[in-house]
C-alpha cells in the first residue's frame, strides 16, 4: 500500500513538470485547431459571433467547387514534386561529394556556405532575391546580358515566377537536407563497403546495393520533411510575388490567408483543414513506404 | 577509402563544382552588403559593381525611424523576444519531454505528446490564424507575452530532449530512487547535469529560429511597437515606392548578428538540427 502512494506521489511531481508544457501546446495548437475545424463549420458573417450558425459541410463544398482553389491546389501539388526532387537530388549530390576522398580540404567551407542560408531569417533572404530578379536593380539579369544570355523573366512573368520563387527556396532549405544526408553518411558501415570491394563489386555496385540501403532512413525523413515543407509554401510568396503574377504562384496557404484577410473566415478554415489533411495524409504514406523492409 | 588514389581530373571538376555553387551561395549576402552602402541610383545605373563607391553609414541614420518606430527599437523586440522565447522555451520543453519520456503510460501523458505532434503538422502559417483568436479571447493580443508564449515550443526542441532522455540508462534512476533521492532531487541533482549540453544545444537551435520568426508577431502585434526586425524589414520591403538602400540595409542588420552567432557556433548548430531532425 505504501509503495503505491510512494508511486502515485511520484506521479504527481511529473504532472507538474509536464504542466507548463501541456498548457502551451492546449492554449497555441490544439485549441486553435479545434478552433479552425469548428469555425470551417459555420458561415463566415458568423464565425466570431458567441453563438454561429452552422452550415455543416456548405463551406468545404464551396472551396471544392471553387475554380480558383482547384487551381491552386494543383500548383501547390506540382510546386510541391518539383522542390522536393529539386532540392533532395541537390542536397544529395552535394552531400555525397562532401563526404567523398575528392573534397578533403576546404569542405567545412562548402559546407558552411550551403547551410548558412539555413540559419539566415526567410524574410531576408527572400527580400534580397526578390531584388536579384529585379529588372532594373538586379544582379541576376546584370549578369546575364554581360554574358551575352537572353534575360530571365523572374517574377515578374507568368513562365518563370514558379520557377524563380523554387531557386530561392532551394537556397534557403537544401542546406538543412544535406546535413540530413551527411549526418546519414558519417554513420554507415565503411566495412560493408570495403568486403564488397574485395568481392569485385563495382564502384556503382557498391553505391547501389551497400551504400545507398544504408541511407534510406535520411532519405524517409528528408522526404517527409520536404513534403511537409513545400506544402505549406507560404513566407517566400509573401515577400516575392503576393501570389502572382497571374495567380501563378497563388499556393494554397496564401490563398487561404486572403481570404482570411477578406473575412471569409469559413472557408478559409476549410481550406486549411484540406491542406492539413492532404499533409498528414501525404507524409504517413510516405513514412509508410519508407519503413516498408527492402525487397518486400 | 582514403588511401585509394584520387582521380586528378575528377578531383579538379568536383573543386570547381563544389567552389562555384558555393559562391553562388554566397553572392546575395555580398550583394546585400555592398548594396546597403550604395545609393539607390547607383545601383541602378550598375547592380553588379562588386564594392560600393564610398563607405558610408549614413544610411542606417537614415532609416532610423521605419513605419513611425525607432530602429532601436525594432532591434531591442528582437533581442528581447527571442532571447525569453528561447529561455521559457528550453525550460517547459526540457521540463514536458522529461516528463513524457519519464512516465510514457501516466494518464493523459500520451494524449499531451500526440497533440504535440498534431500541432506540428498543422500547417504553420494556417495555425497562426486561430492563435490570433485564441490571443483575443486571452487578452494577450499586441502583448510581449503572447508572442513569447507562442514562440516558446518547436518541434526540434522537443525531439531533440525527448531523444536525449530516453537515452538516460534506466538503472541511474533506480539507483537514486533506491537512495531515496525524491524526483525533485533526481532531476536537479542527476538528470540535469548530464543534460547540459543538450540544453546549450537547444538554446542556440530555438535562438536561431525564433530570431527569424515573422508571421505570428505580425499577427499578434496590435501596432509596429512590438515588430522584431524581420517584421518590419517586410513592412517596409511591402511600402511602395520603397527605399531599396534601407531595405539592403535592414537586411543586413537582421541577418549579421544571427550569422555571427551561428558561425561562432555552427559545429553544435549544425550537428543539433541534424540530430533533432532524424528523431523527427
Amino acid at each position: 500500500m505504501n509503495a503505491f502512494f510512494a508511486s502515485l506521489a511520484r506521479d504527481r511531481v511529473f504532472y507538474l513538470f509536464v504542466a507548463p508544457f501541456a498548457a502551451l501546446t492546449i492554449l497555441f495548437g490544439v485549441w486553435p485547431i479545434l478552433l479552425s475545424i469548428q469555425v470551417s463549420f459555420t458561415a463566415s458573417a458568423t464565425a466570431l459571433r458567441p453563438n454561429p450558425s452552422y452550415v455543416g459541410l456548405a463551406n468545404y463544398a464551396a472551396v471544392l467547387a471553387d475554380p480558383l482553389f482547384l487551381a491552386s491546389l494543383w500548383r501547390t501539388l506540382l510546386y510541391t514534386v518539383l522542390s522536393v526532387v529539386a532540392n533532395l537530388a541537390f542536397a544529395f549530390g552535394f552531400a555525397v561529394l562532401l563526404d567523398s576522398a575528392l573534397l578533403r580540404r576546404g569542405a567545412l567551407f562548402f559546407r558552411l556556405a550551403i547551410f548558412l542560408p539555413v540559419i539566415t531569417p526567410d524574410v531576408a533572404g527572400y527580400v534580397v532575391w526578390r531584388w536579384l530578379y529585379d529588372r532594373s536593380f538586379g544582379a541576376i539579369n546584370a549578369a546575364l546580358k554581360m554574358l551575352g544570355l537572353p534575360a530571365f523573366g523572374g517574377l515578374s512573368s507568368a513562365d518563370t515566377a514558379m520557377l524563380s520563387l523554387l531557386i530561392a527556396e532551394l537556397w534557403h532549405h537544401a542546406g538543412f537536407y544535406m546535413i540530413i544526408f551527411l549526418a546519414n553518411l558519417a554513420i554507415r558501415d565503411r566495412a560493408l563497403e570495403e568486403a564488397a570491394q574485395i568481392d569485385g563489386a563495382t564502384a556503382w555496385q557498391r553505391w547501389r546495393y551497400v551504400i545507398l540501403p544504408q541511407l534510406r532512413p535520411a532519405l524517409v525523413i528528408n522526404t517527409v520533411y520536404a513534403l511537409i515543407q513545400f506544402l505549406k509554401t507560404f513566407t517566400v510568396v509573401v515577400v516575392m510575388t503576393k501570389g502572382g503574377p497571374n495567380d501563378q504562384t497563388n499556393f494554397v496557404s496564401y490563398y487561404a490567408y486572403q481570404l482570411f484577410d477578406q473575412a471569409r473566415y469559413g472557408e478559409a478554415t476549410a481550406m486549411a483543414t484540406i491542406l492539413f489533411a492532404i499533409v498528414i495524409g501525404l507524409s504517413l504514406t510516405a513514412y509508410r513506404i519508407g519503413d516498408r523492409e527492402p525487397g518486400q | 577509402m582514403n588511401d585509394r588514389a584520387v582521380n586528378r581530373p575528377l578531383q579538379a571538376a568536383a573543386y570547381a563544382f563544389a567552389i562555384l555553387t558555393s559562391l553562388l551561395f554566397l553572392y546575395p549576402y555580398w550583394w546585400m552588403i555592398v548594396s546597403a552602402f550604395r545609393p539607390t541610383r547607383a545601383i541602378m545605373s550598375a547592380p553588379l559593381r562588386p564594392w560600393p563607391e564610398t563607405l558610408s553609414f549614413s544610411i542606417f541614420t537614415e532609416i532610423g525611424r521605419i513605419g513611425g518606430v525607432h530602429l532601436a527599437t525594432y532591434v531591442t523586440n528582437s533581442l528581447v523576444i527571442t532571447t525569453l522565447s528561447t529561455l521559457l522555451g528550453v525550460i517547459v520543453t526540457a521540463l514536458g519531454a522529461y516528463a513524457l519520456t519519464r512516465r510514457p503510460k501516466a494518464p493523459g501523458f500520451a494524449l499531451i505528446r500526440y497533440g504535440f505532434l498534431v500541432t506540428i503538422m498543422y500547417p504553420y502559417m494556417l495555425l497562426v490564424i486561430p492563435v490570433y483568436l485564441v490571443m483575443f479571447r486571452l487578452g494577450l493580443l499586441g502583448s510581449y507575452a503572447g508572442i513569447i508564449l507562442f514562440l516558446a515550443l518547436g518541434p526540434l526542441q522537443f525531439f531533440l530532449f525527448e531523444q536525449f532522455f530516453r537515452k538516460i540508462p534506466p538503472e541511474v534512476i533506480e539507483a537514486a530512487i533506491i537512495d531515496g533521492a525524491s524526483e525533485w532531487r533526481i532531476l536537479t541533482r542527476v538528470v540535469l547535469p548530464m543534460a547540459a549540453p543538450i540544453t546549450a544545444t537547444v538554446a542556440l537551435i530555438t535562438f536561431l529560429l525564433n530570431w527569424s520568426q515573422w508571421f505570428p508577431i505580425m499577427v499578434i502585434s496590435r501596432s509596429p511597437d512590438t515588430y522584431t526586425l524581420p517584421v518590419a524589414l517586410l513592412s517596409m520591403n511591402s511600402e511602395l515606392g520603397s527605399n531599396f538602400q534601407g531595405i539592403m540595409a535592414l537586411a543586413v542588420l537582421t541577418t549579421l548578428p544571427i550569422t555571427v552567432l551561428f558561425l561562432l557556433a555552427q559545429k553544435r548548430a549544425m550537428e543539433g538540427m541534424a540530430a533533432g531532425a532524424v528523431k523527427g
